[in-house]
């Protein structure tokens, strides 16, 4: 029997300061042997030595493997020791876990990524694959827009990613919430960005960002029209296993870690959740 | 449900009968202490301990399948890397005396660790285990295994179960695990005759006359599938709730746990699962502080919709056993028998 709470190793490749608090590392599999696929939006359990684990959305897109990057806010005790790390040095991966964004069902629509702070890491690989594909494909996705909101100036991370996108054609709109001298951009809520014309009839909305974020986008989203089918978003719960076994993700009969992360709002309806009330 | 062997082994047979058993794999039963508390003990010699099948042992068989605290891997971290190793191999474990309720729960807890994946840690365990049940022909004080189907007698998923008929045992094998046993042993017992089989149907009606407590399990998880609780339960429940996870540790149905990582030195460590209660106000609190559960309001929610809607929706059945183990431990009086009683009282208000 596999033993199911050991995790592989992986070794740190590069490491990226997306800002003070937030850093993204490119690991790779040390072990070649088991093929390795994840589809954007599904985590992984992160061992770092003597910390323990932490569940963490993988923030690069599948067309990148074998690099796999995983972005980090330093928050508590293991993310500050992830923080500490370099390149070389190892971690232990179990995963992927989770739903995933259904990149599939893109083809022809429009999306609209609706962000906040590190709530931009799980989205991030969906963009990326996305416009990986819109150069293969024959029905693509259409227009990308991403609505990005940072606390201060300092605070924007993924620049650049964002830089990346803008490029490649994606409308990407930042707002920060506090006003500083040399900040050209718009200063207010995420939500102030988000106007009726920028839905069409074509429609998939993706967000994740802070509950509180959450709440007020799918409430504003619904209210333009939205169908609830069409809104999807992705859960932060503690966990310990990943697997649908140590009960703490537990939401209203449902695993957050096995019936999501990602949820459609029709089906986060259905349930207590305070991302939403 | 059919068994696959049926025989009678007389009182006086018991004793040889598990000296046999006892040769070939660890031996756990029930052991009154000095304390006088009766607990699942681990035999080294059956002639110096009494096995006591006269009071309900005060934990289940979960401290044995899934223990308060076990090693999952040990890892190294040094100049060659980062890397876990698996723990130990277990050993072939003969579980004897054990009630209807908690080998109810060791299948519940089967299934809870079979899907979505299989647990590895607890199936070593439980793959080298062997159940030998009692039936109970007096129910305890706060038994009420009748209203979660779950006892007295039990028709499934014991390797042997024994029901006590007076003189013998009346024995019979679930599994094919049991019947082995009766089959390498079949010495020290007799067949069965009309009169066992008599004798044992009509203590079973008997011992079904005894259960007074009434909790009215059923028609509690049919109620929650249907209806919200009304908030002024759960704020009820949980002013008296003093998360000590008391309740969640006794019950043998309770399963969450947590993994950690400790270290041994500055170069190696251990991975530990332990017990872990959604009653605790750190269960769902995650870095940085927030936490989703409002703790006043909710401490016991998750507990016992979990238990009585969600897996009575999933697997037909609550995954109480009616034990009634956390009636005493909960110092509150907010046990899931005082949670069925506001909510059927409820119901009729």
């Amino acid at each position: 029997m596999k033993e199911i709470f050991i995790p592989d190793r992986a070794v740190i490749r590069e490491i990226l300061n997306e800002n003070k608090q937030i850093k993204t590392f490119r690991l790779e599999l040390l072990d070649k042997t088991h093929p390795f696929s994840f589809r954007p939006g599904q985590f992984l359990m992160l061992s770092v030595p003597h910390c323990g684990e932490a569940a963490i959305s993988i923030s690069s897109s599948p067309t990148a493997l074998p690099l796999i990057d995983l972005s980090i806010r330093k928050a508590g005790k293991l993310t500050t020791a992830v923080h500490a790390l370099q390149v070389g040095d190892e971690v232990g991966i179990r995963g992927p876990f989770g739903t995933f964004f259904p990149v599939a069902n893109f083809h022809g629509r429009d999306l609209l990524f609706v962000a906040g702070g590190i709530g931009l890491a799980p989205l991030k690989g969906v963009i990326d694959v996305c416009l990986f594909q819109q150069e293969l494909e024959e029905n693509p996705v259409q227009q990308i827009t991403l609505l990005y909101g940072s606390r201060t100036v300092a605070d924007i991370a993924f620049s650049q990613a964002i830089e990346a996108w803008r490029q490649q054609g994606v409308d990407c709109q930042l707002t920060v919430d506090i006003d500083e001298l040399d900040w050209q951009d718009h200063v207010g809520l995420v939500t102030d960005l988000l106007k009726p014309e920028l839905l069409t009839k074509d429609t998939t909305a993706l967000i994740c960002g802070p509950p509180i974020m959450i709440r007020f986008v799918i409430a504003q989203l619904s209210e333009m029209g939205l169908s609830d089918t069409a809104i999807l978003t992705t859960l932060e719960r503690h966990m310990k296993c990943g697997m649908g076994l140590c009960g703490h993700c537990h939401l209203d009969g449902k695993l957050v870690c096995v019936d999501g992360p990602v949820f459609t709002y029709a089906a986060l309806k259905n349930l207590h959740v305070m991302e939403l009330n | 449900m059919i068994d696959l062997r049926e025989l009678i082994l007389p009182k006086d047979q018991l004793l040889p009968f598990l000296r046999k058993l006892k040769k070939e794999s660890r031996l756990i039963a029930p052991v009154q202490n000095n304390y006088g508390d009766t607990l699942f003990t681990e035999i080294d010699d059956l002639d110096a301990v009494k096995i006591d099948l006269c009071h309900q042992p005060q934990a289940s068989l979960k401290p044995f399948l899934l223990p308060q605290q076990e090693i999952l891997a040990s890892y190294r971290s040094d100049n060659k890397g980062y890397r876990f190793y698996e723990p130990e191999e277990e050993e072939d474990t003969i579980y004897f005396g054990v009630r209807s309720c908690d080998l109810t729960a060791v299948l519940y807890t089967d299934l809870v660790f079979s899907q979505p994946v299989k647990d590895s840690s607890y199936y070593k365990r439980r793959n080298q285990s062997t159940i030998i049940t009692i039936g109970c022909n007096q129910p305890f004080s706060n038994c009420f295994c009748e209203a979660t189907e779950s006892g007295p007698y039990l028709e499934y998923g014991y390797d042997l179960q024994l029901i006590d008929i007076g003189e013998a045992y009346f024995v019979s094998a679930g599994r094919s695990k049991g019947a082995d046993i009766l089959d390498k042993w079949s010495y020290f017992f007799r067949s069965v005759e009309k009169e066992d089989r008599e004798k044992r149907y009509q203590l079973l009606l008997e011992v079904r006359g005894k259960f007074n407590k009434n909790i009215q399990v059923s028609h509690a998880c049919r109620l929650l599938q249907e209806h919200e609780v009304e908030e002024q339960i759960w704020q009820q429940l949980s002013s008296r709730c003093y998360d000590c996870g008391g309740c969640a540790y006794v019950c043998p149905t309770c399963t969450c746990f947590s993994v950690d990582d400790t270290p041994i030195d500055s170069n190696k460590g251990l991975r530990l699962r332990s017990w872990d209660a959604c009653t605790s106000a750190g269960f769902t609190r995650m870095t940085g502080g927030h936490n989703p559960v409002d703790r006043r309001q909710h401490a016991l929610k998750r507990r016992f919709l979990h238990k009585l809607k969600f897996d009575f929706a999933e697997h037909g059945k609550p995954s109480c056993t009616g034990c009634g183990r956390c009636i005493d431990i909960c110092f509150g009086g907010v046990d899931i028998t005082s949670f069925i009683r506001l909510l059927v009282k409820g119901e009729r208000a």
